[in-house]
Order: structure tokens, then sequence, then C-alpha cells
């Protein structure tokens, strides 16, 4: 830890230090501290700007399809000088190289946000992924996760619910059915669910109505 | 059950039993009608993102959207492309929903609710299923916003015009219950297409919504059409005062219909009954409508960007909305309830004029709210406000028209409202930017609400004096024929006089 000895004069009954710092690299930053004898002292802690905005559950995608990975830094911070990308490989990051598969990384940077985008998606494309933000003193990473799974996944539900739809749709026409049977069965009786009020038995009606609802359905 | 209804609709609407199966049908309907197009809003930054899609390249899709297009890109510096992305999808919805109006009534008038509504629900399905394979934005469109967009538009109509044919004396209430459908899908919807993303991605949540949307399906089976009984009665002098009016209004269009209905006294074979055009009630409900729809959707848009522009956070923004559901959700069937009483349910024009009007003063009041608690009031008060307007919406033009010609009116009210629904929210961006502030757009919908609230009160006062006059005509005239009537019977000529009568 350096340390540097000021002596300052009272100006308008106040003691001020002003220290200008140069920071060339990352050996600058860090924490500093003033202190004036035992009475007043401040902290201030260097660091570059930490990324904002990323999504913290993962994203998810399919087997074949491509998917956008995005990091932002917030637009009130210095845009970062230049982008990489890695992918985590156990413990390991290892960079991403836009040149080396074209085919399967694209990567886009735009001012203060960054998209990676994986072409043609296998399972073993799950996993972190580490956007870094480069400074010129220092730098900040960011972290996505993506899970990759196969279309399997979603249409277990679909056809569940589809099922369910058909089940509910047969039950609800075979006892309309069944109803209606019953009421023709019965001869002139009025249809008794159908009717609050008691209407004089008719011949027309039950046959009217049965060739209403077939002329309608 | 009151004679006046019978002749007026040639049977008796049951007004329960499975009438209330009907009511649960419709109430899924008219749910996932409103209420889908408004939660697929979840996907749209990952879509967006996926297809890295820009304004500019979209633009071409089609001239009428180019022009809604860019007066609602004029209003971007206020909100992010994720917002204008929502609109766009909303419009291109909007556009086949509402000009599938027509089209469905057609279907309705000759096929019954029942076969539009299952197919509807095909439609929307399988448009969701094809979109989650979608490879380009246009295919999206084309999948979610035409197909799609048609079938919750064959979903809609025909809900609300079953439940007409099902009830007379308990409709306000009925129709209440069933316009309930939209915040309680919307409020289930929500929170469940965020859980879906989180867990299958854009793609496998299409998917799923496409199964999950074809429940309307399972409502369309229970639309079970209704049983008529068709037996011809004589109007009776004395008809009790609920259906009077009722009674009353449509008599005199009745008395047209009647030589070309003649024998067909249940079926409504029209195609599109353009004869509504002259129908006094239908001209001020649809008069008062369009001018109304151009300030009645823009502050539910507005709500959660407003409440950023306000410094509160993301999330407490989005519960206003949910708030806002939660008290529609609760207000619709009280709604219903109270419209039904003995007092409301003769003058229900008056109580619609005052619920659009009360949406009016809400608004013009909002800009005086401060701070979360200030904005937590006003969207209770706008929930309130909002669903008595939606609950009672369609039950008035049913109480103007009549439940046989619901469907044909319902198409042209629906298709004539294209335009401000459409426009309004992007006029209302236009004044944000404008303005840079949002109380002016307040402010306009507020006057135009309640401008609206103060016509249709003034107009049904008019409307329910010259009823109930023709009314007092019509019966002093059947009075005379039918003592004619009497006294030529004695005459020898009396089968002249049956078909002069007849």
């Amino acid at each position: 830890m350096q340390s540097i000895r000021v002596t300052v004069q009272l100006e308008n009954d106040k003691y001020t230090l002003r220290q200008v710092f140069k920071i060339v690299s990352k050996e600058n930053l860090g924490s500093y501290s003033c202190s004036f004898g035992d009475e007043a002292k401040a902290d201030f802690l260097l660091a570059g700007p930490q990324i904002g905005e990323v999504r913290d559950k993962p994203i998810v995608s399919y087997v074949g399809d491509s998917v956008v990975v995005k990091c932002k830094m917030d637009e009130k911070k210095p845009k970062p000088a230049s982008w990489n990308w890695y992918k985590a490989n156990g413990t390991d990051k290892e960079q991403i190289f836009y040149a080396a598969e074209p085919q399967k990384y694209e990567i886009k940077n735009h001012e203060w946000v960054t998209k990676l985008v994986v072409h043609k998606l296998t399972e073993g494309d799950s996993g972190f992924y580490y956007c870094e933000g480069v400074y010129a003193v220092s730098t900040t990473m960011g972290h996505v996760e993506l899970k990759v799974i196969t279309f399997l996944e979603p249409l277990k539900p679909f056809i569940a619910i589809i099922v369910e739809v058909i089940v509910l749709v047969a039950a609800i026409l075979i006892y309309e059915k069944s109803q209606s049977k019953k009421n023709s069965a019965g001869g002139n009786e009025t249809n008794a669910d159908q009717t609050n009020t008691p209407t004089p038995g008719d011949n027309n009606g039950p046959e009217e109505s049965s060739s209403t609802r077939q002329r309608k359905v | 059950m009151p004679p006046a209804a019978e002749t007026k609709l040639g049977y008796t609407p049951p007004d329960g039993g499975w009438g209330w199966a009907v009511v649960l049908g419709a109430f899924i309907s008219i749910g996932f009608s409103y209420a889908f197009p408004k939660s697929l809003t979840v996907y749209f930054k990952e879509i967006q993102a996926y297809f890295s899609v820009s304004y500019s390249e979209i633009a071409w899709v089609s001239s009428v959207m180019l022009a809604t297009m860019y007066a609602a890109g004029q209003w971007h510096q206020t909100f992010d492309t994720i917002f204008r992305l929502n609109v766009l999808i909303a419009v291109i919805n909007s556009n086949s929903f509402l000009c599938a109006g027509p089209v469905s009534s057609i279907l309705v008038n000759r096929y019954g609710s029942r076969p539009v509504v299952m197919v509807g629900g095909l439609m929307v399905s399988s448009g969701m299923v094809l979109a989650s394979f979608g490879t380009s934005i246009i295919h999206l469109y084309l999948c979610v916003g035409v197909i799609g967009g048609l079938g919750l538009a064959f979903n809609l109509q025909p809900s609300l015009a079953i439940v007409g044919t099902y009830f007379h004396v308990k409709r306000p209430l009925a129709n209440g219950l069933a316009m309930t459908g939209s915040p309680v899908v919307l409020f289930t919807l929500a929170p469940l297409n965020q859980f879906l993303f989180d867990c299958f991605g854009w793609r496998g949540s299409f998917l799923i919504l496409g199964a999950i949307v074809l429940n309307c399906c399972v409502a369309g089976a229970l639309m079970r059409p209704v049983k008529k009984s068709v037996k011809p009665q004589p109007k009776t002098e004395t008809p009790p005062a609920a259906s009077e009016e009722d009674g009353a209004r449509s008599s005199d269009f009745q008395i047209e219909e009647n030589q070309t209905e003649s024998r067909c006294q249940g079926c409504a074979h029209r195609f599109i009954d353009f004869s509504l055009f002259k129908h006094r009630g239908f001209l001020i409900y649809l008069i008062g409508n369009v001018v109304m729809f151009f300030g009645l959707f823009a502050p539910v848009v507005f709500l959660a960007p407003y409440a950023r522009h306000q410094g509160i956070d993301e999330y407490s923004s989005a519960f206003l909305l949910s708030i806002f559901a939660l008290v529609d959700m609760f207000v619709r069937p009280l709604t219903g309830l109270l419209g039904n009483t003995k007092w409301i349910r003769p003058r229900i024009q008056y109580f619609f004029s005052f619920a659009v009007f009360f949406n009016g003063v809400c608004h013009l009041l909002c800009p005086l709210a401060q701070g979360y608690v200030g904005l937590v009031l006003y969207t209770v008060v706008f929930g309130m406000a909002f669903g008595m307007l939606c609950a009672l919406l369609f039950e008035v033009l049913m109480d103007l028209i009549g439940a046989q010609h619901f469907s044909s009116a319902v198409g042209l009210v629906t298709i004539i409202e294209c335009g401000p629904v459409l426009l309004g929210p992007p006029i209302s961006g236009a004044l944000v930017d404008a303005f840079g502030d949002y109380k002016y757009m307040f402010y306009a919908c507020g006057v135009i609400l309640s401008a609206c609230g103060i016509f249709f009160f003034v107009m049904h006062f008019y409307n329910y004096k010259k009823l109930d006059e023709e009314r007092k005509q019509s019966l002093a005239a059947e009075r005379r024929t039918s003592e004619e009537a009497v006294k030529l019977k004695m005459s020898p000529d009396d089968k002249a006089a049956y078909e002069a009568e007849g």
C-alpha cells in the first residue's frame, strides 16, 4: 500500500485536499483512502464499469435452431472498446473466435450491446457463456446460461392438453346426444332442462328443434 | 315469461338450465379473444432479438400497416422497440379481428354459433402451432396476426350472440358474467406465459399455447343451439314492465321484418342486415361508440409506461395492470347483476351512459394522482369504470336491437369500430410525444369519453321518449284493428278482412 503525505492550508475555515491520479492500467484501480490525522477519513473504490442487464434465468432454445445471447452495458456508462465471448468448459473459459467457426458463431457488437449468435445448436452447446467488455484499464464480465432442449420437451404438455380437449369435447357431445335420445324417447315431453316455463306439448316442438339442430350442427 | 319477448323472438329463452353452461363457454371464448393477443407481449423481446427485426425491414408488409406504423413510428422516442413491436402485432391482430366481424356474423347467421366457434378455435390453434416453426417475422405475423386474429374473431361474436338467444330476463347478468372472461383469462395467461417462456423459450411456448387455445373448441361444444319451440302467439295487451321497452323497441323493427320473415320465425337467414342503419337506437350506439373507442383503450395501453415515466420501477408498473385486471374481474359480474335489477333494466341505456361518463371523469382526474399510491387509486377507479363499460357494451346493443339481429349488428359495429380502435393508441402516443407529457393525453381521452357519455345520455333520453310514444301508438292501433276485426267478422266479407289484417 502506497501512501502520500500532503500539507494543506486553511482556506475559508476548511482544509481541502485535492489529488489527481492518473489511471493508466489495471494496477491503478482499487481502493483509495485519505485521512486527516485522526479527525476525518474517506474511502474510495475505483473500478471499471460493470455489466448491467443480464438475464438471470437460462435462455432456452432448440436443437438445430439458432439463438441470440445478449449482453448489455448500461448506456449511462462508457462504451466498451471491444467485447469478447467465452464459453465455459468445465471450470475453464474458452474464448470463442469469430473467424474460427463462422458457420457456428457470429458476434455482433453495437455500442453498448453485444450479441452472440449461435447456429445449429446441439445439446452440447448448453452451459454458461461469458461476455467480456474490454476497456483500456479494466474488463468486466457477465454471464448468461443457455439451455438447449429437443422439441420433445414441449411436445409432452402439448399432447396432454390436446387429449384433454378431445376428451372434454367428446364428453359434452355424447352427453348432449344422450339427453336428446332420452327426450325423443319420452315422446311429446318438452325438454325440461331447456325451458323454465311449462310450454304446451307440441308435436312440432321436438321434431322442429332436432331438425334445427341438425341444420345448425 | 313475458309474452312480448316471445312474440319478438318466436320462442321462450330458457334463462337458465343449459344457459349457464353456454355462459361458461362464452366466458372462455370471450376471454381468449380479448386476452390472448395482450398476453403475448411477454415473448416480444426475444422474438425481436431472434429475428433482429427493425421497423424499416417490415414496413413494406401492407400499405394499411404502413400508414399505421408511420403514425406509430413517430412516437418512438418515449418508448422502446418492444413496445412498438407490441403495437404492431396488436394492430395486425386487431385488423383481422375486427375486419373479420362481418364474416363471422354471416357465418353465425347461417350455421349457428357452435361450428363457428369450434372452427375459430382450430384456426387460432393451428396459427400458433405453425408460428412455433416460424422462420421469419412475416411468417409470425401471418400465423399469429392474420390466422390467429381471424380465429379469435370467430370466437368473439358467436359467443355474444348465443348468450342473447339463451337469456332474456337474466340477460344483463349473463352478459356481465360472459364478459368477465377477458380479465380472468388475462390474469391467468400473463404469469402462465412467463412461466412457459422460462421453461420452453418462445417456440415451445407457442406450441403449448396452440394447445391451450384449443380449449375454445370445448367452449364451442358447450354452445348447444337453443331449442326453439315455435308457436305463433297473439300480441297481448299488458306486457310486464321489464320487457315492455324491449318489445316496443324492436316492435317497429319487427313490423318491417314480419313481411319478409313470414313463416321463418326462428331463423335469421339474412346475410348482413343493412336495414339496421335505419334503426334509431343502432345509429346512436354506432356513432357514440366510434367516437368513444378513440379514447377508450389508450389509457390501458399507456398505464404502465406512464407509471415508469413517473419513476416507478418496472415490476410495480406491471403490477398496476394486475390490479386493473383484478378490479375489472369483480366489477363486471357485479355490473351485470346491477343491470338486471328492476330499477335499472328498463333504463339500462342510462346506466351505460353513466359508465362512459365515469370513465371520462376518471381520466380527467388522473393527472392529479401523485406517487405510487395515487396511481394505484387511479388504477382501481379506472378498473371499475372500464369493467362497468365492458360488461354493458354488448348488453345495451342487444337491448336496442334484440337478440335476433344482434349477430349482424355486432358484425357491422366491429368493422366500423376498426378505425378508432386501431388509430386511438397511435394518436394518443403522438399527443404524448408532441407535448412530452402524458397529462394531455389523459385530458383528451377524458374529454372524449365524458362527451360521449353526455351524448349517449341525451340521445337515449330522446330515444326512450320516442319509443314510449311509438308503443302507445302501436297499442292504440292494435286495439283499433282488433275491434274492427270483431266487427267485420260479423259481416259476410270476413275472409277479405282476415287477409287485410294478416
